[in-house]
């Protein structure tokens, strides 16, 4: 095979040349060229090694189902492997490498796995990796791994930025072949909301690459024409160079557009890919046919290409595929592709017939040699003859590339991936597409229609069709006038007879024939177990040229029908998408929104380390200069929380405001303990629990009004709590009279918590804050001296004194920073959330360390809670079940080590002295812990069994992950001030 | 990659917008009702495949909880309804 | 407008720079505008929606059944809250969220392509058309919408997400040069 250009004709640009590189090697093109079409007008036709045996493989398509010439474009970290060369577009300084060789394209060493094919059949793996098994991880696995893969991932950081995209639509036309922009042109003239996507760079699918002449012009200005009405028209929408890879619930499409993939330097206010995700109404599916190929000993050899491909790089690009083509085929399109390559000058060596009869058209003076088949191809890297058998007689004909053609299937994909199987058509001799609905229809070769002119009119009746049933009037225009047009017809010839050496099914993952008898022979007859026992169809290109012939062979074997055969399974995506394309906009710091506190300004200020929970950022702790660990900065904070004051944030928790009649109602059903005698004005700690009985979420509920309450979630529950109450009030009660929105984002909440934590507060408001006017659970609405209005409450944390003032969001900050100063007298300090746990830790006070979802109220010793008279609330009947009042249940205890040096982590287990570590010993498990600078030791909160009754008690606690052992004491959970004196000064 | 369901106060809306809580047709007992009744309100589910009702909350729209009967294979909806009309419908 | 100097905008420190000049695509932020939260009390639905919509500066987005944003560019936020007890006190609860929500507003003719890069709606005119308002999830955000010209476009977001919004929307406007500054 000798490619080259053509002196004139095809659709590219010969007044932009392009200069690109294959493997190093400076080569050039023209604009409007693929990759493949330019590397072909250079003669280069070997362009990759084979998965398996390494065999040297050149181009055999001309579109997206290519199995051979898979490249790496680009470099560094934008560089992209597996990259069909048959679909890159040309660009000036585009660097292409070819793969899966060593050491290099030429010379392979790998190739020496051709010699060892027989012993690399099909099963080869299953069979041979079985035993001895400890080789399994030394041996097997990492030679396994050498040896899978095709190209080389990036593993740099991805430089493109990539987005997703809705859009919606009357009609998605998929496809802008004849039939689909027939079909849009029909749609859009009567007003549809139309999108037509195509996977190339440039409308028109086959009308570019046929001979044939529309209204006495070339079939390319018919889709010029076409497309330029299309841009006209403002309700139409034309997507070049996206891909429509799935079909989803709901009429919903995902495509991908390569938005600049074709660029050199990408712009920087554009994606590099974009994700669509196409609501339609209704859809065709104009995907048209692919060409089948022949399945033929030595089909591989470079220069073995697909007849339609020829014409193609002919028709198209002005690219000659050789000096001397052959064709082999069993249908009429191989003569079609002769007549077009004769017409460009390219001379014709033979047409090799499979049929016995035909009364296909050849090109003038051309032999037609009938009833034969090729058996073997001659040449190494490139074809130099192939061998022709007829009745038992051989006959070597020269020849420097051959077209193969075997029928046509239509592409049917997208109409499968949602369970239905394509239909085996005897009159089509093909798998159709099913009937799926009115939401999505094939239309032109999709659906089995093979002449121009039967495109036209299906793609325009369908479309008109589909605007009148969404209430649009369509008219159908005069039908094109084609010239040239010949009948089109084939015969099924799944296996060439005879083949004198490998004849390939799967290019891309080296299945040959004799794999699928031994897959058949050995059981795996399925067509699915046929593909996963020899891998066929499982390559990158998921066997859009493989499949069919597979089935094909395998109906042959069996010796039933292909429609008993059936296919292998459909599915997203019809051709690879990048990572990057899926995660779109979505990564990194982007990847989930940050939420930030109304003070978050104000903890910067204070010098702020954060922390994420959840989605917020929350101030973790405030570093002092010369503090050197965080530890040091946490205890400075809390040990000045006890001993004077501090100013911590805690606008995260969710807030929700609760109005109605039947509020009070309502709470008292949500939360175990009573609720509906709260007075106006006072605060109380709420526990929710699950239906089954255990811990869902604590927090407080404040009455404000008779029927206005006020309740805080946990940070971590707010949303949870939020969704819970929607169901209760919405599924569970809907006749109580009860209305709630949350209020989280519009309240900067502060804890001020400490002895003098009133002093501070009482330089803001001029309200008497005393513990008589004020007490301990206090709930108010007051305004600041400064005139914001703001809610002030009694409440703590910490076990200091405390409060706790709301004002509007806006104001948080300069609240803040007035706390701030006027503290500055008291030795005020920020803390963060590391010391209020901390503080929280030291007073007992729980967290969802310990309501992990395990725990009920009485093993968290808050059984008083539980307030069992009332009638009902969630939870309280399985509440009471066998298992969660057994009193050997894990109960909440306090631990401190015996020595006063060792450390205690959370998620350690409890053992008794003397006993082994196993599940049967298991005396329950620390859930949370740290240093406490008040007591100078490590305390931790831990659930054991029957806990209450072993204060005293020695226990081990056993920390695997840190091969640890410390012999704690258990003791009470409240380490600090047990008899809240100081909460309630 | 989605799926639309059609919410009866914000129109069509994508799958990302609900969260789904899982079967619909559960009632919950009276407090007094066996433990049986109580222990297969909260633990015992059909998985079925066909047509189902489900409790999706459109928690990104009107954060209403809707009672969607839909085809479990196939996910054709048949009905999407208002939890609150559901469950009046149901006690009636 | 109102303006407090000692309330701070959340989105202060993005917007800090000087603004540039507006581009055809601009995304207006309103300094601190008066929001409320709106809920009918049970059968009031339609009397409080009337009540709302007769007074002309006042403008309702639909959050759902019987729940409503209210907002006012006239009145300060407490103003906003007074006014609407007194319209409709005993037929709704009304809460205060002008310091909870941050109000966008996206002018320009590309307006439903960028917007389309993060809600799954249909924004065709004739679906979503002017007046019309929901709430929407806008990439992973949940936000209300209104459309309140042909290409103008309201958006109302809880403050905590206010930046992240923000970088969404810049980021899905780039293409078309989107500008953004304070309204004043």
């Amino acid at each position: 095979m000798t490619g080259y250009r053509l002196s004139s004709g095809g659709l590219v640009d010969r007044s932009k040349s392009l200069s690109f590189t294959f493997d190093g090697r400076p080569l050039r093109g023209f604009a409007g060229d693929t990759l493949a079409s330019a590397l072909l007008a250079n003669d280069q036709l070997l362009v990759g090694r084979s998965f398996k045996y390494h065999r040297p493989r050149g181009i055999v398509s001309a579109g997206p189902s290519e199995p051979n010439a898979l490249v790496t474009i680009g470099s560094g970290a934008r560089r992209d492997p597996n990259t069909k060369a048959t679909v890159a577009e040309l660009y000036g300084g585009l660097a292409a490498k070819s793969q899966n060789r060593w050491p290099s394209l030429g010379f392979d060493i790998g190739a020496a796995n051709g010699l060892l094919s027989p012993f690399l059949g099909a099963g080869f793996y299953y069979k041979t990796f079985m035993w001895p098994k400890q080789f399994w991880e030394r041996v097997y696995e990492p030679f396994i791994r050498r040896a899978a893969g095709l190209g080389r991932a990036v593993l740099e950081r991805d430089p493109e930025a990539y987005e997703k995209s809705w859009a919606f639509c009357d009609l998605l036309v998929i496809g802008g072949g004849p039939a689909g922009l027939m079909a849009a042109l029909t749609a859009g003239r009567a007003g549809l909301r139309v999108i037509v996507a195509d996977e190339d760079f440039r409308f028109g699918g086959s009308l570019l690459s046929t001979s044939e002449t529309i209204d006495g012009a070339a079939a390319s200005i018919f889709a010029d024409r076409a497309v330029a009405e299309l841009q006209s028209l403002p309700n139409v929408t034309l997507l070049s160079r996206t891909t429509v890879f799935g079909w989803y619930d709901d009429n919903v499409f995902g495509a991908v557009e390569r938005v600049q993939k074709h660029v050199a330097e990408p712009s920087a206010k554009l994606v590099s890919e974009r994700i669509w995700r196409i609501v339609a109404k209704r859809a065709l599916l104009a995907t048209g046919a692919e060409e089948r190929p022949l399945v033929f000993g030595g089909n591989d050899r470079p220069g073995v290409m697909m007849a339609g491909a020829m014409t193609t790089y002919a028709e198209r690009y002005g690219v000659a595929a050789g000096k001397a083509v052959a064709i082999f085929t069993s249908g009429s399109a191989g003569y079609r592709a002769a007549r077009a390559l004769s017409a460009k000058g390219i001379s014709i060596a033979a047409i090799v017939d499979a049929r016995a009869e035909a009364n296909d058209q050849a090109p003038d003076g051309v032999r037609i040699i009938r009833s034969a088949s090729v058996v073997d191809t001659k040449g190494s890297k490139r074809l130099k003859g192939i061998v022709v058998e007829r009745s038992g007689f051989e006959e070597l004909i020269a020849c420097d590339a051959l077209g193969m053609h075997g029928g046509w299937s239509p592409v049917v994909h997208l109409a499968c991936q949602r369970g239905a199987k394509p239909i085996w058509s005897e009159e089509l001799k093909a798998f159709a597409p099913p009937d799926v609905g009115g939401g999505l229809r094939p239309v032109g070769s999709a659906n089995g229609v093979y002449s121009l002119s039967g495109c036209f009119d299906d793609g325009a009746q369908k479309a008109a069709a589909i605007a009148a049933e969404l209430g649009f009037s369509a008219s159908l225009g005069a039908s094109p006038v084609i010239d040239g047009e010949t009948a089109s017809s084939f015969a099924a010839l799944w296996y060439v007879p005879g083949a004198k050496s490998k004849a390939f099914i799967d290019l891309q993952n080296d299945v040959h024939a004799k794999d699928l008898g031994l897959a058949l022979r050995e059981g795996f007859g399925h067509v699915e177990h046929a593909k996963r026992y020899t891998t066929n169809g499982m390559a990158t290109d998921q066997g859009k040229l493989s499949n069919i012939n597979a089935v094909g062979i395998l109906s042959g074997m069996r010796g039933v029908s292909p429609a008993d055969v059936g296919t292998t399974t459909f599915r997203p995506f019809y051709t690879p998408v990048s990572f990057g394309a899926l995660a779109g906009a979505a990564r990194d710091e982007h990847a989930v929104p940050a939420r930030k506190s109304p003070l978050h300004g104000w903890a910067i200020k204070n010098g702020a380390t954060f922390v994420e929970a959840g989605l917020w950022h929350r101030s973790a702790w405030f570093p002092r200069a010369g503090e050197k660990t965080w530890r040091e900065s946490v205890d400075r904070e809390v040990l000045n929380v006890r001993a004077n004051v501090g100013l911590c944030d805690v606008s995260t928790l969710g807030k929700i405001e609760v109005f109605g009649p039947d509020a009070a109602e309502f709470l008292n059903r949500l939360y175990c303990n009573p609720v509906l005698k709260l007075p106006v004005g006072k605060a109380r700690y709420g526990l929710m629990l699950r239906e089954d009985g255990f811990v869902f979420d604590d927090g407080t509920v404040s009455r404000l009004g008779e029927e206005h309450f006020f309740l805080t979630t946990t940070t971590a529950m707010a949303g949870a709590v939020m969704s819970h109450m929607e169901y209760c009030a919405q599924a569970l009660w809907p006749d109580l009279d009860v209305r709630f929105t949350s209020s989280t984002d519009q309240w900067a909440q502060m804890a001020i918590a400490g002895p003098k934590a009133r002093a501070v507060l009482q330089h803001l408001v001029d309200d008497d804050i005393s513990d008589r006017a004020l007490p301990f659970l206090a709930a108010r609405k007051i305004v600041l001296k400064t005139g914001v209005s703001a809610r002030l409450f009694r409440i703590s944390f910490s076990g200091e004194l405390a409060f706790e003032l709301a004002v509007p969001a806006g104001y948080g900050e300069a609240v803040a920073d007035q706390i701030t100063e006027a503290g500055r007298p008291h030795d005020i300090c920020a803390y963060g959330a590391e010391a209020l746990n901390v503080l929280r830790l030291e007073k007992g006070l729980l967290t969802h360390a310990e309501f992990d979802g395990r725990v009920t109220p009485d093993d968290a010793g808050l059984g008083r809670m539980l307030s069992m008279q009332k009638t009902d609330f969630i939870g309280k009947r399985l509440s009471t079940r066998y298992g969660l009042t057994a009193a050997d249940r894990m109960q909440l205890v306090g631990l401190k080590p015996v020595d006063a040096d060792k450390d205690m982590r959370a998620g350690a287990h409890l053992l008794k002295e003397g006993t082994k570590p196993s599940t049967l010993n298991d005396q329950g498990w620390i859930s949370s812990a740290g240093f406490s600078p008040v007591l100078g030791h490590a305390i931790a909160l831990a659930f054991l069994k029957s806990g209450r009754e072993r204060y005293g008690e020695r226990v081990i606690i056993f920390d695997k992950l840190r091969d640890q052992e410390i012999v704690a004491e258990v003791c009470d959970p409240v380490f600090v001030d047990p008899q809240n004196e100081k909460l309630k000064a | 990659m989605a799926s639309l369901i059609t919410c009866p106060h914000c129109g069509v809306r994508p799958k990302e917008e609900f969260a789904i809580r899982g079967d619909a047709s559960c009632v919950r007992p009276e407090p007094l009702d066996s433990d049986e009744a109580w222990h297969d309100y909260v633990y015992v589910r059909a998985n079925p495949r066909g047509r189902a009702v489900e409790h999706w909350h459109h928690i990104a729209g009107c954060r209403r909880f809707l009672v969607v009967e839909r085809d479990t294979a196939t996910h054709e909806v048949y009905s999407v309804a208002d939890a609150a009309e559901f469950a009046r419908r149901a006690e009636r | 407008m109102v303006r407090d100097y000692n309330n701070r905008h959340a989105l202060e420190q993005k917007l800090r720079a000087a603004p540039t000049p507006p581009a055809a695509d601009h995304l207006m932020v309103g300094h601190w505008r008066a929001v409320a939260t709106v809920l009918a009390r049970s059968g009031q639905e339609e009397t409080v929606q009337r009540a709302i919509a007769s007074v002309p500066e006042f403008a309702m987005r639909f959050s759902a059944p019987a729940e409503w944003l209210v907002i006012s560019e006239a009145e300060a936020p407490s103003g906003l809250a007074r006014r609407l007890e007194e319209l409709c006190g005993a037929m709704a609860h009304v809460i205060d969220l002008s310091d909870g929500r941050v109000v966008f507003r996206l002018s320009g003719p590309n307006g439903r392509r960028i917007l389309a890069k993060g809600i799954g709606v249909d924004l065709h005119p004739d679906v979503f058309s002017s007046g019309g308002s929901a709430n929407v999830l806008c990439g992973h955000i949940p936000i209300n919408l209104a459309r309140v010209g042909e290409d103008v476009f309201e958006l109302i977001a809880p403050r905590s997400f206010a930046e992240s919004l923000f970088d969404d929307l810049m980021r899905m406007g780039r293409e078309f040069e989107l500008t953004a500054a304070f309204a004043d």
